[in-house]
């Protein structure tokens, strides 16, 4: 599939006074600069969903703000959609949707309803199209209950639904989502992420997502690209990317005995409950097949599971890294 | 019929007037007292006038008869403005703006209608409670002067609401509109002849006052109520029309000057 987006060599920097004491600094301060960003490629094909991830301050925000319009980079080009965010930022609004996870694009005291006409007539959608998509969408994300509600009086959960319904109601191409479930408990985030897998998969809606929650990463972007100190340090598919800089698997063993006991190089328990044992196995040291016969040799193996590490073990490798 | 690009732009404007009118509307509180407020406000100046005025002070100081109808119509506008200055503030200084710069409405057009649309509600509102109380009172009302001072109310308030936005864009460069708010405030009170029409200062005083954009704002549309000839109420419609559209030229330099601050330097 083309790309919808592509970026080449793209370079943000950031220019600030030093403060200083002496009245000199006040009136001809000297200025400083720093690298937000800083030759940065890639492309993103339609339809794909991507992380952009890293640690604060690492640069992603401001790869997000340069794509969808509201920051000019220093150099480099960017292209979304055939647009250059920051030049065509008016056209680039009518084929994107934006949801930032901490700011409210809603109207706080209208009702639901309301800010969605509102959004209608901004868009400048036709009456008969916007209703059918808004009615689909209201049935996706469940949002009946809530039209008649004033914004500020949902709950972040609900309100989030509708951020994500209203980024969605003219219909865009590409989707961008800064920190969508910042702040959310573990029943809406879960919700959050199923509504986005199954619109972004029903209408082939390309997604580009930050987050700091790995779950998010996980159950949403099939590609990851993790930015740190402003560079790209990897950009690959979440599986392989799990696969390259883990060379350990997490064995789960339930058994009748408190603890089974194992002594194998490559082999360490992790703190766990009685009758269940975290075993974190080094690969290239031991076998997954090796250590799972050497526990079912014990006897009174009730269960096995055998696992990837989470996502956040392979962030904070890569980040160590 | 094929639609002009600026047909999506105007039916988006009318809809954020209409927003800013319903939010209005919908804090009844708070448009209630501000229109007791207003009826204070003008008992208390009406009875300083008629204070002046039963002193004799007139000798001093030619004061025009009727100068409590003006100083209720320059009052009447002044309350009715929004503070779009803090709004501006909010979104710029907490980078609320971003969301917004994200939909294909020029944000400051939508602040600016949605500000107009509150000032509107307030300007109706407040209207009939000063209409109410003229008519209880037996200041004179000239019937002719009505539709001139109406329209030249709702002409003044865009003045006065583009005066307070530029206070508001100053945020881009100085964090805090205060500062701007405070200056543009003071400004409007004084040269826009608040309190007594500008044709009481020194003449000297007088012209600069009565042709700048602050008297555009209060002394133009509240004179008519002292003069309704033809020659001063084309010369009112000439001066609001004229800063009107001079001042939606300067927000708009103002405004693309704080963009491409915000483009190259973030929030």
């Amino acid at each position: 599939m083309s790309a919808v987006i592509t970026v080449r060599n793209l370079g943000k920097q950031y220019r600030y006074a030093k403060s200083g004491r002496r009245l000199r600094d006040l009136l001809t301060p000297q200025h400083a600069t720093i690298d937000a960003l800083s030759g940065v490629s890639f492309d993103i094909a339609g339809g794909e969903r991507v992380a952009l991830i890293g640690p604060n301050g690492a640069g992603k925000s401001t790869a997000l703000k340069i794509l969808t319009g509201i920051l000019q980079p220093s150099g480099g080009d960017a292209r979304v959609l055939g647009l250059v965010p920051w030049r065509d930022r008016m056209q680039l609004t009518r084929r994107i949707g934006v949801v930032f996870g901490q700011r409210s694009q809603l109207w706080t005291e209208l009702p639901v309803r309301e800010s969605f006409a509102l959004l209608r007539r901004i868009y400048d959608q036709d009456a008969a199209v916007f209703a059918a998509r808004l009615d689909r969408l209201i049935g996706r994300f469940d949002l009946a209950p809530l039209l008649a509600q004033p914004v500020n009086r949902l709950s972040l959960g609900q309100r989030m639904r509708c951020e994500i319904v209203a980024s969605l109601l003219h219909g865009p191409a590409v989707l961008f989502l800064d920190e969508p479930t910042i702040g959310l408990d573990i029943t809406a985030k879960a919700a959050i992420r199923e509504l986005i897998n199954a619109q972004a998969q029903s209408e082939g809606l390309t997604v580009v997502l930050t987050s700091h929650d790995t779950r998010d990463i996980e159950l949403v972007c099939e590609r990851v690209i993790v930015v740190n100190a402003g560079r790209i340090v990897v950009d690959q598919p979440t599986d392989e990317l799990r696969r390259r800089f883990l060379s350990r698997k997490l064995i789960t063993i339930r058994s009748a005995a408190p603890a089974i006991v194992l002594d194998l190089p490559g082999v360490t328990r992790r703190p766990g409950e009685p009758h269940l044992s975290l075993l974190d196995v080094d690969t290239r040291i031991a076998r997954v097949a090796q250590v799972v016969a050497a526990a079912l040799a014990q006897g009174g193996i009730e269960d096995i599971t055998i696992e990837d590490p989470p996502m956040e073990e392979v962030i904070h490798e890569i980040y160590a890294a | 019929m094929k639609s002009t690009r600026l047909e999506p732009l105007a039916r988006g404007a009318w809809a954020m007037a209409r927003i800013g009118a319903a939010g209005t509307l919908s804090a009844r509180a708070v448009l209630l007292g501000r229109a007791l407020y207003y009826l204070l406000v003008m008992t208390t100046l009406g009875k300083f006038w008629n204070a002046v005025a039963a002193e004799h002070a007139a000798d001093a100081l030619p004061l025009p008869s009727g100068i409590v109808l003006y100083v209720g119509i320059a009052e009447w506008i002044t309350l009715s403005v929004p503070a779009i200055h803090l709004r501006l503030e909010d979104d710029i200084r907490s980078g609320a703006i971003e969301a917004h710069l994200l939909r294909p409405m020029p944000y400051l057009v939508g602040k600016i209608c949605e500000t107009l649309g509150g000032m509107a509600v307030r300007l109706g509102v407040l209207g009939l409670g000063g209409a109410g109380a003229l008519l209880l009172s037996d200041l004179p009302a000239p019937a002719a002067a009505w539709p001139p001072v109406v329209a030249l109310a709702l002409l003044g308030g865009c003045v006065h609401v583009m005066l307070v936005a530029i206070a508001g864009l100053s945020t881009f460069w100085v964090r805090r509109s205060l500062a701007a708010y405070l200056i543009m405030q003071k400004l409007i009170f004084l040269l826009g002849g608040l309190f007594a029409p500008v044709t009481l200062y020194p003449a000297w005083l007088a012209r600069i006052a009565a042709f700048s954009p602050f008297a555009a704002s209060l002394y133009w549309p509240a004179v008519i109520a002292l003069e309704h000839d033809a020659a001063t109420v084309l010369t009112a419609f000439a001066a609001v029309l004229t800063w009107l559209a001079l001042l939606a030229l300067l927000c708009g330099a103002i405004w693309r000057a704080g963009m491409r601050r915000l483009l190259t330097q973030g929030i």
